[in-house]
């Protein structure tokens, strides 16, 4: 986003809307930091401009920094995906999906999340690791598309230093590999530069528990009380 | 979309905090979903939530959007988001949603024990969970938690931290009044699940607890 500098009359009213705290005023006007800006638009939606100076420029949408737009602006679909938002279908239609089975769960690292957003290098130095390990990328995720080396774990040069707000790193694995995995991630997330909010995706067991709760607290690993619950009532049901 | 996933705050304040995401699966059943996606709005509806909304629509409830204009948005969409402040509201949405068996998935956000309650006692069985396992990394770059408790309802991270702590001031300063406040800071979110009810709970104990001691 950007303002004109023309039209700007340095009310202010915009300021508080920004995502990433990065409009200020500077001698004449207000502007708007460019490599910090995540393209979310809600500075834009907010229509609090009185003079519509608010404005998404034309080299916004040129690639590599339309992808700030992809991830940060969830009215925007990521090219090829047929989907807005951040992520996959995930656990959200695994009742008709299968896509994590008993004996699976589903990891979801969300750089940037809450509210910092991230750099796509951030991002890089899990993805590297990862593969080091033979764990392999969730192809339908977008960040996928970013990787110029998806066995290397390496992101395409000009989109590492691009910030957007939030990124899911999605990838699966098996229930045995659960401490090793733990083990190998909390260094690294240690490091990185940026937040990072950690799901989980996991099937109920026959008789209704979720048993990985106890083996996470067993890691150190903080489960919170409150998550998302696929209620089991999509048609035709995968039960196994 | 894991959009209603890491909803910050203590399981007290998370109780009347719940959001109901109807999804349509690209690979199984979103080809002409659009009558059963209207079906569900319906349910939802019956039992009055707090806010409700959709990124392919653009707004949400606190910003204008009508039930008729979401409802005509749904069959160029895959899911129905909305939010509620009350466990027997999502009980009587469950039962409903199971009677209407409309083969859509169903998720619902919220404490996890109360939902597997629910589930239990009308007879639905939860298929799969998504944890989550907190925040981690560079913390020190976070709000105070009372922000973030707000911010997080807001999943795809669109009302700024600046935003609601001019408003948790405002409030405290009694310039504004937390239901205020509420409608005011739902505005940037356009999925819908941003819960005003749980909004004006949190400004208004944040106003009793930081007045000056007598």
């Amino acid at each position: 986003m950007k303002i004109d500098s023309e039209k700007c009359i340095s009310c202010l009213e915009c300021v508080d809307y920004c995502t990433m705290n990065c409009i200020s005023e500077g001698d004449e006007t207000v502007s708007i930091d460019q490599d910090e800006c995540v393209e979310c638009g809600v500075c834009l939606r907010a229509n609090v401009c009185p003079v519509d100076a608010i404005y998404m420029p034309e080299d916004s949408k040129q690639y590599p920094r339309s992808i700030r737009a992809a991830f940060s602006d969830p009215g925007v679909e990521h090219p090829g995906l047929q989907q807005g938002g951040r992520g996959t279908e995930e656990m959200k239609t695994n009742d008709v999906t299968g896509r994590y089975r008993r004996g699976e769960y589903g990891m979801a690292l969300e750089f940037g999340r809450p509210g910092t957003g991230t750099r796509i290098a951030e991002i890089e130095k899990v993805t590297k690791l990862l593969c080091s390990k033979n764990i392999h990328i969730e192809e339908a995720n977008p960040v996928y598309s970013l990787l110029a080396d998806p066995k290397a774990g390496k992101m395409k040069p000009e989109v590492l230093q691009e910030k957007v707000m939030s990124a899911i790193l999605e990838f699966k694995i098996r229930e045995d590999q659960l401490e090793e995995v733990v083990k190998t991630l909390i260094p690294v997330l240690k490091q990185v530069d940026t937040v990072v909010s950690w799901g989980l995706a996991t099937r109920f067991a026959k008789d209704g528990t979720l048993p990985v709760r106890a083996k996470l607290k067993d890691l150190g690993i903080p489960v919170r009380p409150n998550a998302k619950i696929n209620m089991g009532l999509g048609r035709p049901l995968i039960e196994e | 979309m894991s959009h209603s996933l890491h909803r910050y705050g203590t399981e007290k304040n998370l109780q009347n905090d719940y959001t109901m995401y109807a999804r349509a699966s690209r690979w199984v059943n979103r080809e002409g979903c659009g009558p059963k996606l209207r079906k569900i709005l319906g349910i939802f509806l019956s039992e009055k939530p707090v806010n409700f909304g959709s990124s392919q629509a653009g707004k949400s409830a606190k910003v204008g959007l009508n039930p008729q204009e979401y409802a005509a948005t749904l069959d160029k969409a895959y899911g129905v988001a909305c939010c509620f402040s009350s466990k027997d509201a999502i009980k009587s949405v469950l039962k409903k949603l199971k009677e209407a068996d409309t083969g859509i998935s169903i998720v619902v956000s919220g404490l996890i024990d109360e939902i597997v309650k629910i589930g239990k006692e009308i007879g639905l069985k939860p298929h799969t969970a998504f944890l989550s396992l907190g925040i981690h990394g560079k913390k020190s770059l976070l709000p105070e938690d009372k922000v973030l408790e707000i911010t997080t309802m807001c999943g795809h991270g669109m009302i700024a931290s600046k935003l609601t702590k001019m408003v948790m001031d405002k409030v405290k300063a009694g310039k504004m009044a937390p239901e205020q406040g509420a409608d005011f800071l739902a505005q940037p979110c356009p999925c819908g699940i941003f819960n005003t009810d749980r909004c004006t709970d949190l400004l208004a104990e944040y106003k009793k607890t930081s007045q000056p001691s007598k």
